[in-house]
């Protein structure tokens, strides 16, 4: 039981961090006006499911804030409470003083000081549009203890209660009796109304319990039932009195009532001295009770006994099953399907076996002739390989929006912190991507954000004068390119100063002074180690990481960062991540006689240069003659330091397209033959090094590095520039 | 054969803990996590009782409830609805929707086994 119970709390952790992300979603959606119901409904659910949860496992703490939390949430779902900017305000501080909680729950450690928010809580409950019509919650049946050690816990005081429909009603007020002498027993009256046999009820279960806990029938009144003819077997028509001993508990005695109609009557004494009958004295057998009951039995228990079918688990597609924070959400959108939770780790072991499997594909093929392939249908094994990866993939896909939406919240607090204004405008949130990547470029995702309102958007009045809009805008998108995920944080800010950037970056020797670099290289610099032009750290953004540190975390995910900026009118971050940290369609090269891998997503064709296709255009750069047109050229040889190449028309080029630089030539020695590689992460092994993405194993057992183009042909290349030198790091 | 009960709650929590407590109590378990799911497993599985939550997403449990309380094969199956609330109100409400019995959130294993047995012997 305590290892479920540990496994059922995991589960309730998870949960509550979903919860988190669509409440903090839902109230940022608030707090910049959107109060549709919708988006109320949506918080209020996830602040409730928190407390659910909570008093299940006794976070006590946790449990009585979100409790009074979700009570402001519900007069505001209800329209008692009107969601303000200042009411939003309080609700988003409040959603601040939950997460601690949840954390605090999870760790077991100390919960938050919460007195303060908990008292402003009620002051909205409490407020003027509350005055007339106080929340139902609030006048709880449970006896409202001021305050013991954990804070107020009013859910707690219902735990051990049953909480039967309209129970207290027709309780007798047995207290009366209070100096009475020890009574002899219980005499017990029982009127179902006319519809108690309704929703499900069946009044016979409450006298048949009675009866297994010692009562006697003393008498049945009939009088109200009437001839056949007039009989409706769905309605109740009987009166029952019932004698109990004493030793029976008279909250044992209502308990048996807990679901009994509110308009039965139910009459509860204690008797002196009760006479106990023997059955004689009954007026019929009960078996035989009239029409009535036995009619009634029969209804509801027909349907009962109809053979239960076990259905089959129906896990539905891929993606769908990993998530279903984001289908829950998803309003009316789509079918639910049934969803299972799986732990994580068996997820991961199954895309490893599945890597494998592409492995033996691959190793197989390389060791058989066409004709064999063709035989041992090969072929199809591969595309059943294929699907098998993708499906597997997709379990572990997620929207990206859990990652983007915190954003609209932090950006609120900078805006207050700094008085500046901006617009957040959001596109491709249904992108999906691997869940591990979405839990890692959280960070990355808020430091660049932070980075775009402290340094990229300008004061007010600063745009104003520039002829821009007051407000700022944040532009964050999302989207699938190939076998990367594109993230993109876009301002329109200022745009990074170049002359500032590099005269800091020289007086912090991380260039000389002497050097001359291009534009983007400049712009680079701001993710070198040790570089950070903010002069005073404010309070948001400051927590002593820098920009070199949002890239390597970029990087180690298998990541890249780039920026891009025009003076004046802005500055983008753009994050290339992985779909996967897993497989990849792949060429093999050779580069003095080591073979390499370069992924396929990025090539447009090969070139067998003529002589002379090849030119330089000074010592270091060259460029092939394509079509009219002239492409840069790289000899990824030398640039990895492996000895000069051999001479171009000896060579083979392979075009490649990137984001930044466009169509650039990668010069390689030859092309053994395209493959699907597991990528394997360099990162355990090797310090992340830049130009290459990980490593793989190939079908003869070989280790081969992956290139990583887009290193390959940026600016910075993977060598002997001033700005790369840190930046590895 | 032992009881067959559903459970509807968009928690997968609660889903747990209702199947771990009530499995051990000798029911059988099936779940629905939201209300148009429920209604769709009721028609489904045919449980001998449903217990469901209030506030879900899709179709709460009211909804359920009473869209259940329509189709004549519910008509009698015993409905226990499980939530956090306890106002009279909302109380008031399953009751003219159609529920059977409320029992509030948390829940205590043992007596929850004995409101079912209490509406479905």
């Amino acid at each position: 039981m305590s290892d479920e119970f540990d496994e059922i709390q995991g589960i309730f952790f998870e949960e509550c961090s979903e919860g988190l992300a669509v409440a903090e979603e839902g109230l940022s959606a608030m707090a910049s006006g959107d109060v549709s119901p919708d988006v109320i409904a949506g918080v209020f659910r996830a602040v409730h499911s928190i407390k659910g949860g909570s008093g299940a496992f006794g976070h006590n703490a946790l449990l009585g804030f979100s409790h009074r939390f979700e009570n402001v949430l519900d007069g505001v779902r209800a329209g008692r409470i009107e969601p303000t900017d200042d009411i939003c305000q309080v609700l988003l501080n409040a959603f601040d003083i939950l997460s601690d909680h949840v954390a605090a729950a999870q760790s077991g450690s100390e919960p938050p000081a919460d007195d303060d928010m908990l008292h402003r809580l009620d002051m909205i409950l409490e407020g003027p549009s509350a005055g007339a019509a106080p929340a139902p919650a609030a006048p709880a049946p449970a006896p409202e203890p001021a305050s013991d050690e954990f804070g107020f816990v009013p859910v707690a005081a219902q735990v051990e209660d049953f909480d039967p429909f309209g129970f207290e009603p027709v309780a007798v007020a047995i207290d009366d009796l209070v100096p009475a002498p020890e009574p002899a027993g219980w005499m017990v009256r029982f009127a179902p109304s006319r519809g108690a046999m309704a929703n499900g009820s069946e009044p016979l279960l409450v006298v048949r319990e009675l009866e297994s806990m010692g009562a006697r029938i003393t008498g049945v009144d009939r009088e109200k039932l009437p001839s056949l003819a007039e009989l409706d077997p769905e309605e109740s028509y009987l009166v029952w009195d019932l004698a109990l001993p004493a030793s029976v508990e008279e909250q044992d005695i209502r308990d048996c009532f807990d679901f009994v109609a509110p308009d039965s009557k139910v009459d509860i004494e204690k008797e002196e001295a009760v006479v106990v009958p023997s059955a004689d004295v009954l007026p019929f057998d009960l078996p035989t009770l009239g029409a009535a009951e036995p009619v009634a039995l029969e209804t509801i228990a027909a349907p009962a006994e109809a053979s239960p079918t076990v259905v089959a688990l129906d896990l539905p597609k891929g993606s769908e099953a990993a998530k279903p924070a984001a289908k829950a959400k998803a309003q009316g959108g789509g079918e639910s399907g049934q969803t299972i939770r799986v732990d994580l780790s068996k997820l991961d072991q199954l895309l490893n076996l599945v890597g494998e499997l592409v492995i033996r594909g691959s190793i197989l093929s390389d060791r058989l002739s066409p004709a064999d392939q063709e035989r041992v249908e090969l072929p199809e094994l591969s595309r059943l390989t294929r699907q098998i990866q993708d499906n597997v993939m997709s379990l572990r896909a997620q929207p990206i929006r859990q990652a983007f939406s915190r954003v609209p919240r932090m950006l609120r607090d900078l805006m207050a912190e700094t008085g500046k204004k901006v617009i957040l405008e959001t596109t491709g949130e249904t992108t999906e991507v691997d869940k591990g990547v979405i839990e890692k470029i959280g960070d990355p995702l808020t430091h660049m954000i932070r980075n775009a309102v402290d340094h990229g958007i300008e004061s007010a009045e600063e745009r104003l004068a520039a002829g821009k809009p007051e407000e700022g805008t944040i532009y964050l998108s999302a989207e699938q390119k190939g076998a990367r995920i594109i993230v993109r944080i876009r301002d329109d800010g200022r745009g990074i100063n170049r002359a500032r950037v590099l005269a800091k970056a020289v007086e912090r020797g991380i260039v000389p002074a002497e050097a001359s670099l291009s534009d983007e290289e400049i712009d680079a610099l701001i993710c070198a180690p040790g570089f950070s032009t903010a002069e005073t750290i404010s309070n948001i953004s400051g927590r002593g990481v820098g920009m070199d540190v949002v890239r390597s975390n970029v990087e180690a995910l298998g990541g890249r960062l780039e920026i891009t900026s025009v003076p004046g009118e802005g500055t983008t971050f753009t994050m290339a991540l992985p779909l996967t940290l897993a497989i990849l369609d792949g060429m093999i090269v050779r580069l003095a006689e080591q073979r390499f891998v370069l992924p396929l997503t990025n090539v447009i064709e090969t070139v067998q240069p003529e002589p002379g296709q090849v030119q330089a255009t000074s010592p270091s750069t060259e460029v092939i003659e394509l079509r009219g047109k002239y492409l840069p050229v790289r000899r990824v040889g030398e640039m990895f330091g492996m000895g000069s190449s051999r001479p171009p028309e000896e060579s083979l080029v392979i075009i490649v397209e990137n984001e930044s630089s466009g169509h650039v030539g990668l010069m390689v020695d030859t092309i053994d033959n395209r493959r699907e590689v597991v990528i394997k992460s360099l990162e355990d092994n090797l310090h992340p090094i830049r130009g290459l993405g990980g490593a793989t194993i190939l079908g003869d057992g070989a280790i081969a590095l992956i290139l990583d183009i887009d290193a390959l042909v940026s600016a910075n290349g993977v060598g002997g520039k001033y700005a790369v030198k840190g930046m590895a790091a | 054969m032992s009881k067959l009960i559903l459970t509807v709650d968009d928690s997968a929590t609660i889903r747990m803990l209702l199947k771990t407590a009530l499995s051990a109590q000798g029911f059988r378990i099936e779940s629905a996590n939201d209300g148009a799911h429920g209604l769709e497993r009721m028609r489904e599985v045919k449980p001998d009782l449903l217990i469901t939550d209030i506030n879900m997403p899709k179709m709460d449990g009211f909804e359920l409830i009473e869209a259940l309380r329509g189709e004549a094969e519910f008509k009698a199956t015993p409905i226990l609805v499980l939530s956090t609330e306890f106002s009279d109100e909302k109380k008031a409400r399953a009751r003219e929707a159609g529920a059977t019995g409320w029992i509030t959130k948390p829940f205590d294993a043992d007596k929850l086994g004995a409101a079912i047995r209490r509406v479905c012997p």
